[in-house]
C-alpha cells in the first residue's frame, strides 16, 4: 500500500465515519474525531466511563496523521502512518468491524405504470487460506441470484467497475422480487461451490508439508531409538511437530449481503456463468 | 484431497439476524474500505517475505533478508542464527518473527535473553518491528501475554518454570544461546522441555570449546538431525573444536546461518589510525623517571595489590591520576613504612612542579583542528575530570561518561553529546552500553593493556550505521611504557586496521580468560623491560597463530 493510497484511505475512512477533516495537505491530515471514533480508536475507556458517569461534556480528540514523511515539515506534529503501523492496523480493524453486512438497491427509479423490477443477489466476499507451517490466502467474491440460483464470480469488482448506482433504500417506482432461495440456502450453495472449487485445486502444498513433517518425525524417532522407555519429552515433541505442519484450509467471510439489481446486471453476466 | 476445510460460521449467524430485524446495515463506503483493508492484508504466496512491506522504515540489509528467507523457506522456522558480531542477528530474528506473525502462524511467543538485554529487546521489538512485546514483571501473567520477553534465569525458576512449560508456544527466541551448550545444565533441560513450533537460537560463537556444543544446540531445535549423542561422539571424536568433516558441515548448514563480515555486501567504512607520539615536558619527565626509577629501589616495599607499573601508566595520563592513587595509598596505609612514606612524599613534590599536561595540550590542538565531534577515552576517572575542566577553560563543552551509569542515564548522556556538546569523555567502553555511530573521531588518551578493550572502544563508533571513515588517534608518550605497549603489541598485530569484530573472532580462539591474565602477568610481574618484551612477543605470536587458524578455515 503506497503512502498516497494510505492518505486517501484515511480521508475516506474519516469522512465516512462523520469525522471532520480540519486540515489537509498532500503530506498530512488533521481530523477531529467524533465521540464514537474516539472510543473506537483512542483506547481510553476510563475517560469515557468517567464522562458517562459524571455526565461531563465529552471532548473527543483531534489527531494529525502524517502520510508523507520524506518531506516532513518540522512544524507539523503528528503520527506517522505507514502500512504496518499499529494505528493503520487499528483503523483497518475498525473498518472491518463496521463494514461487515450490507443491503443495497440499484438506483433505477421507474415511473408510474412502469415499475423497475429488482432481483435479489446474495454476495459473499471470501478469504480462503491454505495453512500449514506456511500460508497463502485467496480472495473470492461470489454472488448468487436468489431467483434463478445462478452464481456469479468476481461479483464485487463487477459492481464497482460498472459503477452500478446503489442506494440504501428502495428507489421510487421500483419493486423487488421476493427470493425463491432463502438467504441461508444462498450461503449454503456458495459454500458448496467454493468447496468444489477447492477440491479441484492443486494441493501439493499439503503433500509437501506432510513430507516435511514425516522427515522431522523420523529424525525424532531415530533420536530416541535406543531409549527403551520414551521420556515425556518425546511425546511432547511429537505433538508439536504434528501441529506445526498439519495442513488445513479455512474459509472466512470478510463481508457480504443482499443486493437488489435490475435485469441489466443479470443480462451482462448471463452468458459467461452458470451454476 | 485429504485436507479438512473449515468454514467460518460467525458471519452467517450475524447476517441472518440482521435480515430478520431489517438491519442495521453497513455504509457502502465502509464496506468497500473493509474489503480493501482485508485484501491488503492477504498473503499472496507461500514463499517470500511480507514483513518488509509492513516495516518501510526498517530497511534490512541484504544478508539479513536472505537469512530470514532461508530460515522460513528452507529451515521451516527452526534455526541457529550465528552471524559474527555486529551483523544484526536481532534484526534477522525480528524479521522472521514478524513474518510468522503477519502470516498468522505465530501468536504465542517467548523471548529469552540475558537480564541486561530485556529492555533493549522489548524496545527493539516494539520500535523497529511493531511487535507488542512485554517485559516480564512480577504478577504478569505468562498465560495471558502473547509476546513475553524475560531473562532465562527468571523463566527457569519456580513457579515460572512450571507455568511456562505448560504453555504451547508458537515461537521461541533465545539470545546468547551459547549458554545452552552443555546438555547437563538446568538451562538446557528447561529449553529442551519448552513446547515450541518455531525456534531461533542466537549466538555469535556456536562452538567455543568442544564439537559437542554444536550437537547440543542442534538437538534442541531438531532432535535427531545430528544423530544420537553416542553416534555423534563416536563419529566425530577426532574433530576437536572445529568442524572439518564435509558431511557434518552440510548437516549443520541445514539448521544454521552464519554470515561472516567478509561475505556481506555491507560497505564498511575504513579505519584510519594515527599514532601521536608526545614529548613530556621537563617536569612531567622528571615525575615519570622518578616513578620508573623507583621500581628497583622500592620494588620490595610494594605489596601485591599495588604495582608501580600502575603509577607509571598513570603518569603517562595525568598527574591527577597519580595523585589520586598516592592519596589512596596513604588512606589504606595509615602508618606507612619509612621508604614508602619517602617515596610518596618525593613523588608529591614532583607532581606539584608540573604546570601543564602535554597530552591534554595536544588533545586540545587536535579537537580545535577537527572541528567536529570527538570522543576521548581514558582509563582513569581523575584524568576524565581533569580533561573536562581543562576543555571548559578553552570554551569546549564536554560530556563525561562511565560504564557504571544506568541505562536511562546512558541514553541521556548520549543525547546530550549528540545535541549539545563537542566532546565525549568516557572512562569505560565496556559492555553493550552505548552506540555512537554519529561521531567518527576517537582519541585514545591512554592505551589499555587488553586489545579487546580497545576494540570495544572503537566498536562503539565503528559499526553498522557509521557513514564516514573512522579516525583513531592513539596517544603515547615517548620513552615510556606506553610506547612499549603500542610498538610491541598493537602495531605488531595490526590491531587498529582490522575490520569490526575480526579481533573478536581471533581472540575467541584463544582462551579469553587466560588472555586477561597474560596481560596482567606481562605488565605487573616482569622484572625488566627485556622480560616484558619477550613475553609480549610470545603473546603476539599466539595471536598470529590463531589468526592463521581462522584463515585456514
Amino acid at each position: 500500500m503506497q503512502q498516497m493510497e494510505i492518505h486517501s484511505y484515511l480521508k475516506q475512512f474519516f469522512m465516512t465515519t462523520g469525522c471532520e477533516i480540519e486540515k489537509e495537505t498532500e503530506d498530512y491530515l488533521t481530523v477531529q474525531l467524533t465521540c464514537e471514533m474516539d472510543k473506537m480508536l483512542m483506547n481510553r475507556p476510563f475517560y469515557w466511563h468517567y464522562i458517562e458517569k459524571t455526565g461531563g461534556i465529552p471532548e473527543p480528540q483531534k489527531i494529525t496523521f502524517i502520510t508523507n514523511f520524506s518531506t516532513e515539515k518540522n512544524s507539523v506534529k503528528g503520527e506517522r502512518i505507514h502500512f504496518g503501523s499499529p494505528r493503520l492496523q487499528q483503523i483497518f480493524h475498525a473498518a472491518k468491524k463496521m463494514g461487515g453486512f450490507i443491503r443495497l438497491y440499484e438506483n433505477q427509479p421507474g415511473r408510474e405504470g412502469k415499475h423497475t423490477a429488482l432481483y435479489p443477489w446474495l454476495c459473499l466476499n471470501l478469504k480462503i487460506s491454505y495453512i500449514c507451517d506456511r500460508r497463502k490466502d485467496f480472495f473470492r467474491s461470489l454472488s448468487m441470484n436468489l431467483i434463478n440460483g445462478m452464481i456469479v464470480d468476481d461479483f464485487h469488482r463487477k459492481l464497482t467497475d460498472k459503477n452500478v448506482p446503489l442506494v440504501p433504500k428502495i428507489p421510487d417506482f421500483a419493486f423487488t422480487f421476493s427470493p425463491l432461495f432463502k438467504p441461508e440456502s444462498g450461503i449454503r450453495r456458495i459454500k458448496q461451490f467454493v468447496e468444489q472449487e477447492i477440491l479441484r485445486d492443486d494441493h501439493s502444498w499439503a503433500t509437501e508439508a506432510r513430507k516435511r513433517r514425516k522427515k522431522d518425525m523420523k529424525l525424532l524417532d531415530s533420536f530416541f531409538e535406543h531409549t527403551e522407555e520414551k521420556p515425556e519429552r518425546y511425546f511432547v515433541e511429537k505433538e508439536v511437530i504434528f501441529n506445526q505442519y498439519e495442513p488445513k484450509i479455512t474459509v472466512s467471510i470478510i463481508n457480504g449481503g443482499l443486493f437488489y439489481l435490475s435485469q441489466k446486471f443479470l443480462q451482462m453476466n448471463k452468458k459467461k456463468y452458470n451454476s | 484431497m485429504n485436507v479438512p476445510i473449515h468454514f467460518d460460521e460467525t458471519w452467517e449467524e450475524s447476517f441472518l439476524t440482521r435480515v430478520e430485524n431489517d438491519g442495521p446495515w453497513s455504509d457502502w463506503n465502509i464496506y468497500n474500505l473493509a474489503l480493501k483493508a482485508e485484501k491488503h492484508l492477504m498473503i499472496p504466496s507461500f514463499e517470500g517475505l511480507q514483513a518488509p512491506k509492513f516495516l518501510p522504515e526498517l530497511q534490512p540489509l541484504p544478508h539479513q533478508m536472505e537469512a530470514a528467507r532461508k530460515v522460513i523457506e528452507r529451515m521451516n522456522g527452526k534455526a541457529i542464527l550465528a552471524d559474527e558480531v555486529g551483523l544484526g542477528k536481532t534484526i534477522e530474528a525480528g524479521l522472521i518473527l514478524k513474518e510468522y506473525m503477519i502470516r498468522g502462524l505465530a501468536k504465542k511467543v517467548l523471548i529469552l535473553v540475558p537480564a541486561s538485554l530485556v529492555t533493549q529487546w522489548v524496545a527493539e521489538m516494539n520500535g523497529k518491528f511493531h511487535i507488542p512485546a512485554i517485559a516480564y514483571r512480577k504478577n504478569y501473567s505468562w498465560e495471558k501475554t502473547d509476546v513475553m520477553v524475560s531473562s532465562l534465569d527468571t523463566a527457569k525458576r519456580s513457579p515460572h518454570r512450571e507455568i511456562i512449560l505448560e504453555q504451547s508456544y508458537d515461537f521461541v527466541i533465545i539470545d546468547e544461546a551459547h549458554k545452552l551448550k552443555n546438555h547437563k545444565t538446568k538451562n538446557y533441560e528447561f529449553v529442551q522441555n519448552l513446547k515450541k513450533k518455531f525456534c531461533l537460537l542466537l549466538t555469535a560463537t556456536p562452538i567455543q570449546n568442544k564439537i559437542e556444543e554444536i550437537f547440543n544446540l542442534v538437538s534442541l531445535l531438531k532432535p535427531g538431525h545430528l544423530g544420537t549423542y553416542e553416534e555423534f561422539k563416536e563419529k566425530y571424536k577426532k574433530e576437536k573444536n572445529r568442524v572439518n568433516d564435509d558431511h557434518l558441515k552440510e548437516l549443520i548448514n541445514k539448521v544454521m546461518i552464519r554470515n561472516r563480515r567478509k561475505d556481506t555486501t555491507i560497505q564498511w567504512t575504513k579505519r584510519h589510525i594515527e599514532t601521536v607520539l608526545i614529548d613530556f615536558s621537563k617536569e612531567e619527565r622528571e615525575l615519570y623517571d622518578h616513578i620508573a626509577g623507583s621500581r628497583k629501589q622500592y620494588g620490595q616495599i610494594f605489596n601485591h595489590t599495588f604495582s608501580i607499573l600502575t603509577l607509571e601508566r598513570e603518569a603517562c595520563s595525568s598527574k591527577e591520576a597519580v595523585f589520586v592513587t598516592l592519596k589512596n595509598m596513604l588512606k589504606n596505609n595509615k602508618e606507612p613504612e619509612k621508604p614508602l612514606e619517602k617515596f610518596i612524599r618525593t613523588t608529591m613534590e614532583k607532581i606539584e612542579k608540573i604546570q601543564i599536561n602535554s597530552k591534554a595540550e595536544k588533545a586540545l590542538e587536535l579537537i580545535q583542528s577537527i572541528n567536529d565531534k570527538v570522543i576521548i577515552f581514558t582509563e582513569y576517572r581523575a584524568t576524565q575530570l581533569y580533561l573536562q575542566w581543562f576543555l571548559k577553560q578553552h570554551g569546549i563543552s564536554s560530556v563525561p561518561f562511565s560504564g557504571g551509569f544506568r541505562k536511562g542515564k546512558k541514553d541521556w548522556m548520549k543525547e546530550l553529546f549528540q545535541k549539545h556538546a563537542r566532546v565525549f569523555i568516557a572512562t569505560e567502553a565496556g559492555g553493550e552500553g552505548i552506540n555512537l555511530q554519529f561521531c567518527n573521531h576517537i582519541i585514545n588518551f591512554d592505551l589499555p593493556w587488553n586489545p579487546m578493550r580497545l576494540e570495544q572502544r572503537i566498536g562503539r563508533v565503528h559499526r553498522i550505521g557509521q557513514k564516514k571513515d573512522v579516525i583513531v588517534y592513539n596517544f603515547a608518550t615517548k620513552g615510556t611504557i606506553e610506547e612499549h605497549i603500542l610498538k610491541l603489541l598493537y602495531e605488531k598485530i595490526d590491531l587498529f586496521e582490522r575490520v569490526i569484530g575480526e579481533l573478536d573472532d581471533i581472540l575467541t580462539r584463544l582462551d579469553i580468560c587466560s588472555l586477561d591474565e597474560h596481560f596482567a602477568d606481562i605488565f605487573t610481574r616482569s622484572s625488566s623491560v627485556g622480560e616484558m618484551r619477550v613475553k609480549m612477543e610470545n603473546l603476539t605470536a599466539m595471536i598470529e597463530l590463531a589468526e592463521k587458524m581462522k584463515e585456514a578455515e
